[in-house]
C-alpha cells in the first residue's frame, strides 16, 4: 500500500509539471495579451516596454522561463535567474501581472471561500442525493420513484447560473422578493465563520441541487444493479432481514462508484469549477479568481490556480483509492 | 487612463421608447450641477458635483466593483475607478474637486509660478501635511521629486510619465541611469529642492501647461524614499503593498483598526485592507488635519468600503438602488434598471447619474492600406455611417451623444472644434447615415458605382468578442457591407485586439472598430497628440490606430504643445481636431458618459475629473 500511496505521488508530481508545461503553451501559441504592453499603458514607448519584459523576465527564453517557474515552485534553488525574476521558491508562484501581489497570497486567500462553498454544498448534495437514490432504487416505478427522477432531471437541465438567479431573486434579502438568505455578496460582509456560512446557504443550495440530482441517478442505477446480484439473493435466502441487506451490503457496493465521482467532483470544484456559482453569488473563490486573471492574460495566477487545481484532483483521486480499498475488502493495492 | 471602465459597459440597446423618455425629462431636483450643460445628459440625470447643504459627518459608505482597481501604488495608478480611491487617499500638487475643469492647488499651497517663459514651474509645499502611518512625518519637497524619479523605474511601470514629463531637464540622461540600475529611482535634475516645501521644475521647452495638468495625476502623490526605497528595490517594486497616504482616508494597514485609530506604533504599514479583487477597507487617515493642511475635502463618511466581484451588473445595481448606503463604482447599471430608473416604474429618479467621462468612441480607418489609404473612401464610410445605431450598442442617449469630432465635451477646445454639432462637413452631418453622401465619395474616389469593387474590398476588421463590443463592431461591418467591402471579421479578446492586433502597425487589420480614448486630464493634448500625431507611430504598443502620419497635423500638434495661453491653446487644438476630420483616419460615434446609481440614502456627489463618484464628498443620511 505504502509503495502504491508512493508511486502515486510522484506521478501526482509529473502531472503537475505536465499541467504547467500545457498552460504555458497555451498562454504563449494561442493569442492572448502582451502582458508586458498591459502594463507599460497605452503610451509606453517601445524601450519602456522592453524594460517592463525584461524585468518581469518575459524576455527570456520560452524554455527558461519555464523552468525558472518550476524552480521557483518546486525547489528552493536560485537557477534561471529564479532570485532576479520574482525570488526563490519552494511554493513561490510568481507574482501578479496585475496588481503585483504574491499569487500565493492570492489563491490562499481565494481557497477558504471555496473550500466552504464546496464543503457546505457536498453536505447537501449528499444529504439529497444518496437517500433519493437508494429510495429510488428500492421503490423502483413508484409515484416517488418517478417523481424524484423527474425533478433529478429538471435540476441537472438547469444552468447553475440560472438557478442562482432565480434563487436569488426569489430569496435573497436584498434583490429577493421574499427576504429569507443573505444576498449577492453577502460573504464578503460576513466577519464570523458562522456568518460565512449563513451566507453561503443560498449558494450552497444551489450548487448541490445539480449535483445532488446526478448523484441521485448514479446511485439509484448502482443500487438497482446490486440488489439484482447473487449474493442479495443469498443474503435474503438466508434470513438476512431487508433493511440489513439494503444497509450492509446493497449501498456499501453501490456506493463505490459514487465515492470515485465525488473525489473527482470535489476536486474539480476545489480547482475553481464552482465559477457560475461563485460569479452569481460574488463569492470570492478559485473560480471566481481564475475568470479574471484569464480574461487579463495574467499568466502567474493562471498557472498557479491550475497548479493548485491540478494538485487537487491529483489528491482527492489517491484520497478515492486508498477510500476503495476500506470499502471494498476485494480491492488490494501493490 | 485606461478605458476599463467602457470596456465593461454592458451590451444592450435601450428601448427607442426609453430615448424618448430621457429626452423629454424635465428640470433636475436638487444638489449642484458642474458644467455639464454642454455634454449632451438630459437633465434629470445629470449629477450632483457638490456636496448638498445638509450632507451629515459619519456613517458608512460600500462601493459595489465588478473588478478591481489596477494599482494601489499612486506612481503606477491609470484606471478611472482607480483614481476614485487616490482621490480620496492621495493629495497630489493639483487636485481635482469634483466641479473643477481645471486643477487646483492641493499638496501646493497656491498655483505654481510659471518664469523663464513657461520653461521653469515653482510649487511650494503646504505645511501640516503628514503622511499615515508608520512613517508620520511631514510631507516635503524631496517626497514629490521621488515619488515621480520612481515612476521612471521599470518596477513600477508609470503609463503616463514620460508622455508628459520628459520635457524635464536631465529626462534623458534619467533614462540612461536606469540602463545601468532598475530598481533605484533615477536622479532628475530638472526637478530641484532648495528647501523642505519648494519644488523647482525646470522643463526644456515651455510645456507647463501639460506638465501642471499631469501633476494633478497620482504620480505627484508624495512618496516618502527612506520608507519606500527597499521596496523600490525589488522587482516589482511591493511599494503598493505597503502605501503610505496624505489624504483624509488612507487604505487600513496594520498600524490602525477599522475606525482609523492608531493600535500599534511599532507597525510595518503592511495594507491589511487591501485584498485584490476582493475588498479595499477604507478608513479615516488618522494624520489627516484638514482645516490646518488646507484641505478641500469635506470627508463626510467615517469608513468606505470597496467590494469587488460583482460580475451581473442588474444584481449589483437592484442591491445598490433598494439598499443603503452603497454606491456603484466601475459598472454602469444594466439597460433593464436604467429603463426601471428612467419611467420611474422601480427606483427614483434622481438614484441614477450621467457623468461625461472626457472619452471618445470610434472606429479606426488603417490609412496605411488600401482601401482606406484614400480619404475619400474613408469620407464615403463615415458619411454612410450610422453612428446614432453604434451608439446605441452602448445603451442609447444616456450613455452619451453621438460625436462629430474627437474632442470630447468639457474639454477646452470642444467648443472651437464645433462642439456638439460639430464641424461643417457633410460627410459628418447626419447621425444616421447619409448614402447620397457615401455615394458621391465613392464615385471620387473612382467607383463608379458608387459601391466598393475590387480585391480591395476584401478586408479585414479584428475586434471584441463580448458585447457591448461585439454589437458594436457587428453594426458597423453591416455597415461597410452596404458600400460593397467584404468584411473579414476576427472577435477576439478586447486586451488581444490591442495588444496583438490594433496597436501592433504589422499587424494591424484594417479596421479596428472598438477603440477610444479618454483624457488624463482636462487638455486637449491628452485627447489629440498620442492617438493622431505621427510621431506617437510606436512599431508595438501604438495608438494612433489609423496609423494617421500627416506632416501638417503632427507640426501643429508639436507647435500647440507649447502653447501657454489657455484661449490660444483652445483655439489650436479645435483646430487641430477640424483638421484631423478633414482626413476622416476613423468614424468617431460616441463622447461617453459614465453612468452611476446610489441608494437612496446616500447624498451622492461625482467627480467630473474621473466621471465617479467622489468619495470625499459623498455623504450618508442617517
Amino acid at each position: 500500500m505504502l509503495r502504491y500511496i508512493v508511486r502515486r505521488v510522484l506521478w501526482g508530481i509529473a502531472l503537475l509539471v505536465l499541467a504547467s508545461a500545457v498552460i504555458f503553451v497555451i498562454f504563449y501559441v494561442f493569442p492572448s495579451a502582451d502582458p508586458a504592453k498591459l502594463r507599460a499603458g497605452r503610451q509606453a514607448n517601445p524601450a519602456v516596454i522592453a524594460s517592463i519584459r525584461e524585468q518581469l523576465g518575459l524576455s527570456d527564453p520560452l524554455w527558461e522561463q519555464f523552468l525558472r517557474y518550476l524552480t521557483q515552485v518546486f525547489t528552493p534553488f536560485d537557477l534561471f535567474g529564479a532570485a532576479e525574476h520574482g525570488g526563490t521558491g519552494p511554493f513561490n508562484f510568481g507574482r501578479s501581472f496585475g496588481s503585483n501581489a504574491p499569487v500565493k497570497d492570492i489563491i490562499l486567500d481565494r481557497l477558504p471561500a471555496t473550500a466552504l462553498l464546496v464543503a457546505g454544498a457536498v453536505f447537501f448534495w449528499l444529504l439529497m442525493g444518496l437517500p433519493t437514490g437508494i429510495i429510488s432504487a428500492i421503490k423502483r416505478r413508484s409515484l416517488l420513484d418517478r417523481a424524484t427522477m423527474v425533478t433529478s432531471l429538471a435540476l441537472i437541465s438547469a444552468p447553475v447560473f440560472w438557478l442562482g438567479l432565480v434563487a436569488l431573486y426569489l430569496f435573497a434579502s436584498d434583490v429577493g422578493k421574499i427576504h429569507i438568505f443573505p444576498g449577492i455578496g453577502s460573504y464578503l460582509e460576513a466577519d464570523t465563520f458562522w456568518a460565512r456560512c449563513w451566507s453561503l446557504f443560498l449558494p450552497w443550495l444551489v450548487l448541490a441541487a445539480a449535483t445532488a440530482a446526478i448523484y441521485a441517478r448514479y446511485l439509484r442505477s448502482s443500487m438497482i444493479d446490486v440488489m439484482s446480484e447473487d449474493y442479495i439473493r443469498t443474503a435474503r435466502a438466508k434470513g438476512v432481514g431487508e433493511g440489513s441487506v439494503i444497509m450492509r451490503h446493497g449501498i456499501r457496493s453501490a456506493i463505490t462508484p459514487i465515492v470515485t465521482l465525488l473525489g473527482l467532483d470535489v476536486g474539480l470544484l476545489l480547482a475553481g469549477n464552482a465559477i457560475l456559482t461563485e460569479s452569481v453569488f460574488n463569492i470570492p473563490g478559485i473560480g471566481h479568481e481564475i475568470v479574471v486573471a484569464i480574461n487579463r492574460s495574467n499568466l502567474p495566477v493562471i498557472q498557479g490556480i491550475v497548479l493548485f487545481g491540478a494538485f487537487f484532483i491529483v489528491t482527492f483521486n489517491l484520497i478515492v483509492d486508498i477510500a476503495y480499498a476500506y470499502l471494498d475488502p476485494r480491492v488490494r493495492y501493490r | 487612463m485606461r478605458l476599463t471602465r467602457l470596456r465593461l459597459l454592458l451590451p444592450a440597446m435601450l428601448l427607442v421608447a426609453l430615448v424618448g423618455v430621457l429626452s423629454s425629462c424635465g428640470d433636475s431636483g436638487g444638489g449642484t450641477e458642474g458644467g455639464t450643460e454642454s455634454a449632451g445628459i438630459p437633465s434629470d440625470f445629470k449629477a450632483p458635483t457638490a456636496a448638498s447643504d445638509n450632507a451629515q459627518q459619519g456613517g458608512d459608505l460600500t462601493v459595489l466593483n465588478e473588478g478591481d482597481i489596477d494599482y494601489m501604488d499612486p506612481g503606477a495608478a491609470y484606471y478611472q475607478v482607480t483614481y476614485m480611491v487616490t482621490l480620496a487617499t492621495q493629495r497630489t500638487l493639483m487636485g481635482w474637486p469634483p466641479d473643477a475643469t481645471e486643477p487646483v492647488p492641493d499638496l501646493a499651497e497656491g498655483q505654481p509660478e510659471e518664469t523663464d517663459g513657461g520653461k521653469t514651474i515653482t510649487f511650494t509645499i503646504r505645511d501640516g501635511i503628514k503622511f499615515s502611518p508608520p512613517v508620520n512625518r511631514e510631507v516635503t519637497s524631496a517626497d514629490v521629486k521621488y515619488a515621480i524619479e520612481r515612476s521612471l523605474l521599470p518596477g513600477v511601470a508609470n503609463g503616463y510619465t514620460r508622455a508628459y514629463l520628459a520635457d524635464l531637464v536631465g529626462f534623458k540622461e534619467a533614462e540612461q541611469q536606469l540602463k545601468q540600475d532598475k530598481t533605484t529611482a533615477p536622479d532628475l535634475k530638472g526637478i530641484e529642492t532648495p528647501d523642505d516645501k519648494t519644488l523647482v521644475l525646470k522643463l526644456t521647452r515651455s510645456s507647463s501647461i501639460p506638465v501642471i495638468q499631469a501633476l494633478s495625476l497620482p504620480v505627484s502623490a508624495p512618496v516618502p524614499e527612506e520608507y519606500a526605497k527597499e521596496f523600490d528595490a525589488e522587482s516589482p517594486s511591493t511599494y503598493g503593498e505597503q502605501v503610505v497616504f496624505t489624504g483624509p482616508y488612507m487604505v487600513q494597514n496594520d498600524c490602525v483598526d477599522s475606525s482609523g485609530k492608531v493600535t500599534d506604533q511599532d507597525c510595518s504599514g503592511k495594507l491589511t485592507g487591501y485584498s485584490p479583487g476582493k475588498e479595499i477597507s477604507i478608513v479615516r487617515n488618522p494624520n489627516w488635519d484638514g482645516e490646518a493642511s488646507g484641505d478641500f475635502r469635506p470627508a463626510y463618511a467615517d469608513t468606505i468600503t470597496i467590494q469587488e466581484g460583482f460580475s451581473d451588473p442588474t444584481s449589483a445595481s437592484e442591491k445598490i438602488l433598494s439598499g443603503d448606503s452603497q454606491l456603484s463604482g466601475d459598472f454602469p447599471p444594466s439597460p433593464t434598471i436604467v429603463k426601471d430608473i428612467a419611467t420611474g416604474a422601480k427606483f427614483a429618479k434622481d438614484q441614477m447619474v450621467a457623468v461625461p467621462s472626457g472619452g471618445n468612441r470610434y472606429v479606426a480607418l488603417n490609412t496605411q492600406e488600401p482601401p482606406f489609404d484614400d480619404v475619400n473612401v474613408r469620407k464615403a464610410v463615415i458619411a454612410n455611417s450610422d453612428r446614432e445605431a453604434l451608439r446605441n450598442t452602448r445603451g442609447g442617449e444616456l450613455f452619451g451623444p453621438v460625436a462629430t469630432h474627437f474632442i470630447p465635451p468639457l474639454i477646452p477646445g470642444f467648443e472651437e472644434a464645433g462642439g456638439l454639432t460639430g464641424p461643417d462637413l457633410d460627410y459628418i452631418k447626419d447621425p444616421n447615415g447619409d448614402p447620397a453622401v457615401a455615394k458621391k465619395y465613392m464615385q471620387k474616389a473612382g467607383f463608379k458605382s458608387g459601391q466598393c469593387e475590387g480585391s480591395d474590398c476584401d478586408i479585414t476588421m479584428v475586434g471584441d468578442d463580448a458585447p457591448p463590443g461585439l454589437k458594436t463592431a457587428t453594426q458597423f461591418k453591416s455597415q461597410l457591407e452596404e458600400l460593397g467591402f467584404n468584411v473579414d471579421f476576427q472577435p477576439v479578446l478586447h486586451d488581444v485586439m490591442y495588444t496583438k492586433f490594433c496597436s501592433v502597425p504589422t499587424q494591424e487589420p484594417n479596421v479596428c472598430p472598438n477603440v477610444g480614448w479618454i483624457k488624463d486630464f482636462n487638455d486637449p493634448q491628452s485627447i489629440l497628440q498620442v492617438p493622431f500625431s505621427g510621431d506617437s507611430i510606436n512599431p508595438s504598443n501604438n495608438s494612433n490606430w489609423p496609423q494617421l502620419d500627416d506632416p501638417a497635423i503632427n507640426k501643429a500638434i508639436d507647435q500647440a504643445v507649447t502653447i501657454t495661453d489657455e484661449q490660444q491653446r483652445a483655439e489650436e487644438w479645435g483646430k487641430i481636431d477640424d483638421m484631423i476630420m478633414d482626413q476622416a483616419p476613423a468614424v468617431p460615434w460616441v463622447w461617453d458618459n459614465d453612468v452611476l446609481v446610489r441608494s437612496e440614502n446616500v447624498d451622492g456627489v461625482a467627480n467630473l475629473f474621473n466621471g465617479e463618484w467622489d468619495l470625499a464628498y459623498t455623504s450618508v443620511s442617517k
